[in-house]
């Protein structure tokens, strides 16, 4: 019960499952008759084009830890999500295509723009909760969406088409330079799962979960609920919106649909597959998520949705609290949900 | 000396029914203050005007002289005012040393240490240790506290008031539900601790043999007014409070 989660044994898997992601290019590109050098060259072939696809499931990935933050960790339900993620990927365009401006200011901006938006969550935080809470955060997403297809803006955000020919810093640029952003999204992913792992585990992040199972109580303990809900939802503002940023460097083309309430939907669909509140099920969510919709349409073309949507009604109902979360069931680490089940079970 | 908690004509109503009807009370620092009245007469209402759970329609509240009626929940815990539940309140999926825990983190200031690990936060886990030894839930502490049966969540319930030690501590029902042969540890413990501590304790208890046992002073609720009010020899022997309440429940011998 004092134990930190992170043991010796955990730390030495996560080192080398990062080797081994960071091998994984090279591996391939043997494989596939090419040189190492051609990696690193970001030379044409199965190599790049895998690392293409794991950068979206890294920044995917990120994203979805964000929502599991704010919905598995903390209970907070918002249909609002996708518009973290959207902030971070227009502003990223907008600065480097209309503003000119580096990586660096970018990114401060950015994490700016990120606060700003939390604490405009946070204003509708403070006066309702449950599904109020869910609905007005859907309405602020909305707007936003609504407004970056205004044709008023188009100039900056593309209107209904959306934001294209962002030129990107060519020290980043995702064709030339694809190995060294392959890294660098694996790293923000290792390195966001690691942040959060200690969030969860700290004397605040401990709050958080407690205001997941029972806020009243945690109020009548004493704890000003609104301040930790406010944190949780700061942090994964600030969380979306780079991944929003490395979404728009990658593409590098930004659709109005990363601010709809499908791609809110997506991180829902993300974390359940994985396991709500679990953090590393978020990030293999992600993964099954990007992976299966890809290779399904490449083997079944037209009927991959309808596929998709039978392996999702399947996975929810044999693992109801997802791959991580059914993995360790015994344990107890896991959501109100966990509980209310068990309580529907044992009454029947 | 000036009473620990006092209320002023405190009222709340529910529509129109009137759940406390301008209660005017006063609390002595370290006694043992029971509440007793029939199921509805306003007991738990009472005890969320007080803590601040509820707002009350009119009437004041004080406590140490200083006026708290519109502070909400979580500064009156602040200021040491602990409350337990009737209806067990606790975090279902959590531990129960980190159910403990987290009580004994609430009123500290560390809450807002955001990237360093909570066992580096030895006050609350070497409070959490006492604490749930204290209740006797050692055996128990790694278990989630959902599966424990009723008895021991009631004792959780005690951990979680005594985890941040307050001043005062209201216990509404602390042996509700509880199998009649646990209930004189429970109460023996919250005896100790009140003397021990020199804490001040209201409690509200239906078995009328702990009340008038455990009581300095009862205090007799009915449809939100008080009744009566006394050391214990006195209300058994009030006529009203007999009619109204003691009649089936106790008499004196
Ligand atoms: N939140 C509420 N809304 C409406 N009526 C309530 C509420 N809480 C309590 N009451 C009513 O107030 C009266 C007093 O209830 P309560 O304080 O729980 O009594 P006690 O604890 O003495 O049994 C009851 O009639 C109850 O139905
Ligand atoms: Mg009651």
């Amino acid at each position: 019960m004092t134990k930190s989660t992170f043991s010796l044994s955990n730390s030495l898997g996560l080192l080398a499952l990062l080797l081994i992601m960071i091998a994984l290019p090279f591996a391939i590109a043997l494989f596939d008759g090419q040189s190492p050098a051609a990696v690193l060259g970001s030379e044409t072939g199965s190599a790049k084009f895998i690392q293409g696809l794991l950068i979206e499931v890294f920044i995917l990935a990120i994203y979805a830890l964000s929502y599991d933050l704010v919905l598995g960790v903390t209970g907070l339900l918002s249909f609002g999500h996708a518009m973290f993620f959207a902030v971070g990927a227009y502003w990223t365009g907008i600065a480097f295509k209309s503003l000119g401006w580096g990586v660096g200011v970018t990114l401060l901006a950015l994490v700016a723009a990120a606060v700003v938006q939390a604490l405009l969550f946070g204003v509708v935080l403070a006066r309702v909760k449950g599904i109020t809470f869910a609905l007005v955060t859907l309405g602020l997403a909305s707007v936003f969406h609504i407004i970056i297809q205004a044709t008023e803006f188009s100039t900056y955000t593309g209107a209904d088409v959306g934001l294209q020919g962002v030129v990107v810093p060519e020290w980043i640029d995702t064709v030339d330079q694809r190995f060294r952003f392959y890294v660098i999204a694996l790293l923000a992913t290792f390195g966001f799962y690691l942040l959060y792992r200690r969030f969860v585990d700290s004397p605040t992040g401990r709050v958080c979960v407690a205001i997941r199972e029972n806020e009243e109580r945690a109020l009548a303990l004493g704890y000003n609920t609104f301040y930790f809900k406010l944190i949780a939802l700061l942090l994964a503002s600030i969380t979306a919106a780079f991944a929003g940023f490395l979404h728009t460097v990658h593409q590098p083309i930004v659709s109005p649909n990363v601010a709809s309430l499908g791609f809110t939907v997506a991180a829902l669909l993300m974390i359940l597959i994985g396991g709500v509140g679990t953090l590393s099920g978020a990030i293999l969510g992600a993964a099954v998520f990007r992976l299966l919709e890809y290779y399904l349409e490449r083997w079944f073309g037209p009927s991959a949705s309808f596929l998709l949507g039978l392996i999702y009604i399947g996975l929810v109902f044999f693992l109801p609290y997802g791959i991580i979360g059914t993995w360790h069931i015994s344990g107890f680490r896991l959501k109100g949900v966990t509980w209310l089940l068990e309580r529907g079970r044992s009454q029947n | 000396m000036a009473p620990l908690l006092e209320t002023h004509a405190l009222r709340r109503e529910f529509g129109a029914l009137v759940a406390v009807a301008d209660v005017s009370m006063q609390v002595e620092q370290g006694t043992l203050h029971s509440i007793i009245g029939p199921n509805g007469a306003g007991k738990t209402t009472f005890f969320n005007l007080l803590n601040g759970t509820l707002k009350p329609t009119s009437g004041r509240v004080l406590f140490k002289g200083q006026e708290i009626t519109h502070l909400p929940v979580h500064r009156t815990a602040h200021l040491g005012i602990g409350r337990s539940f009737q209806i067990t309140n606790i975090f279902p999926n959590l531990s129960v040393f980190e159910n403990i825990r987290l009580a004994a983190q609430a009123l500290g200031s560390d809450n807002f240490k955001l990237f360093r690990p909570f066992h580096r936060f030895k006050t609350y886990i070497e409070r959490a240790e006492a604490v749930v030894d204290l209740v006797g839930l050692s055996a128990q502490a790694d278990q989630p506290a959902r599966i424990l049966p009723h008895g021991a969540q009631r004792k959780l319930e005690l951990g979680m008031i005594l985890a941040p030690d307050p001043e005062l501590l209201l216990l509404d029902e602390p042996t509700a539900g509880m199998a009649s042969e646990q209930v004189p540890e429970l109460i023996a413990l919250i005896q100790n601790i009140q003397q021990k501590g020199n804490k001040t304790i209201m409690l509200v208890e239906h078995n009328m043999n702990v009340v008038m046992n455990v009581s300095d002073k009862i205090t007799v609720m009915n449809y939100g007014q008080v009744l009566a009010e006394g050391a214990p020899q006195e209300i058994a022997d009030n006529e009203a409070v007999q009619t109204a309440y003691l009649g089936e429940l106790y008499s004196p011998e």
